[in-house]
């Protein structure tokens, strides 16, 4: 069998792939935060508004978790569209939840930022 | 093909994708199963935007994944989910017996939980029993066969020779206890790492 290891290339693609996962539960939490959306319209927003485009199978899953953990809430809707969809909204948990994990992303991400600094204009 | 003709068989493609998915899906209580197939036939729906042709829905049903690689998806995390909230020993075989179809390692993980807990459950129950019942009840190894090998309590003269004696008592409560530890952490491992390979 052929192991050949994987090039920098593809280790960096996985690595991206890791840190985009790890997010992903804040994304859609933070997505809903405005308003009750339901799946077609969070994977959209997620794709537009942060460039996170996620697998469609996995949407399903991740909010029917969130929703077991209390933090979203869901109802059935009949739309124009002629047939019902599923809204999903945050709840009351889930916003103080949403607001926890809001902080310690940005102190990690300013964390980073700081170590990141040098680098700017270093051609080294 | 009419238009009506071609809607029809766009809907039948999907009902076809639908009901494999729901083949896979018996990880799940029954009500959650249905609102499962009710929210992807609305997604699918809500993708196709009025197209009903084979080729609209085919192209929809692909970025969903194959049915059962949706159905795994969403028992699994549903299973994983469960066991944030509950890590009994009892629940952590319920889950990896509801993933056991999902996945060769499923089986495996179900026949080796199952193996675990019973050799545990049988130390234990004899260590327990010894003191009551100290003739009957031991570990006994066959003298012509010595891969014949006789745990617990029984209710007629045992002909083998019992291994251990009165040591069966902490050797049972000790061993019984770790290999349930060892069981119970099996299958802990075992729904997280069919859960990573879901994802993957």
């Amino acid at each position: 069998m052929n192991t050949k290891p994987d090039s920098p290339l593809d280790e960096l693609g996985k690595w991206e792939i890791q840190v985009r996962k790890g997010g992903l539960g804040l994304a859609v939490l933070a997505v809903l935060w405005p308003e009750k959306l339901y799946g077609l319209e969070i994977l959209r927003r997620l794709d537009s508004q942060a460039g996170m485009s996620i697998p469609e199978g996995t949407i399903y899953p991740l909010l029917s978790r969130l929703k077991a953990e209390g933090l979203v809430d869901s109802e059935w809707v009949e739309a124009d569209a002629g047939h019902p969809r599923k809204y999903y909204r945050l709840t009351e948990p889930g916003r103080g939840r949403v607001r926890e994990m809001a902080q310690c992303w940005r102190a990690f991400a300013a964390g980073l930022e700081r170590l990141l600094a040098p680098m700017e204009g270093d051609s080294k | 093909m009419s238009p009506n003709t071609s809607r029809d068989a766009g809907k039948a493609h999907l009902d076809t994708y639908l009901h494999q998915v729901q083949r896979h899906l018996g990880g799940l209580p029954d009500a959650e199963a249905r609102e499962t197939i009710a929210e992807l036939r609305s997604h699918v729906l809500d993708k196709v935007a009025g197209d009903f042709s084979v080729r609209a829905i085919e192209a929809a049903l692909d970025e969903l994944g194959s049915p059962r690689e949706v159905a795994r998806l969403n028992v699994t995390e549903r299973v994983a989910a469960d066991l944030e909230v509950n890590r009994s020993p009892w629940r952590v075989l319920s889950a990896v017996g509801r993933l056991a179809s999902l996945s060769l390692y499923g089986v495996f993980a179900f026949l080796v939980s199952l193996f675990g807990y019973a050799l545990a459950a049988g130390l234990l129950i004899t260590a327990a029993a010894k003191p009551f019942n100290p003739r009957h009840t031991g570990l006994w190894v066959q003298p012509q066969n010595s891969y014949s090998v006789m745990l617990g309590v029984t209710g007629h003269n045992q002909t083998g020779n019992e291994l251990l004696g009165w040591w069966i008592i902490p050797i049972g409560l000790g061993l019984g206890l770790l290999l349930g530890w060892l069981t119970w952490r099996f299958g802990l491992f075992s729904v997280r790492h069919m859960r990573r390979t879901a994802r993957a």
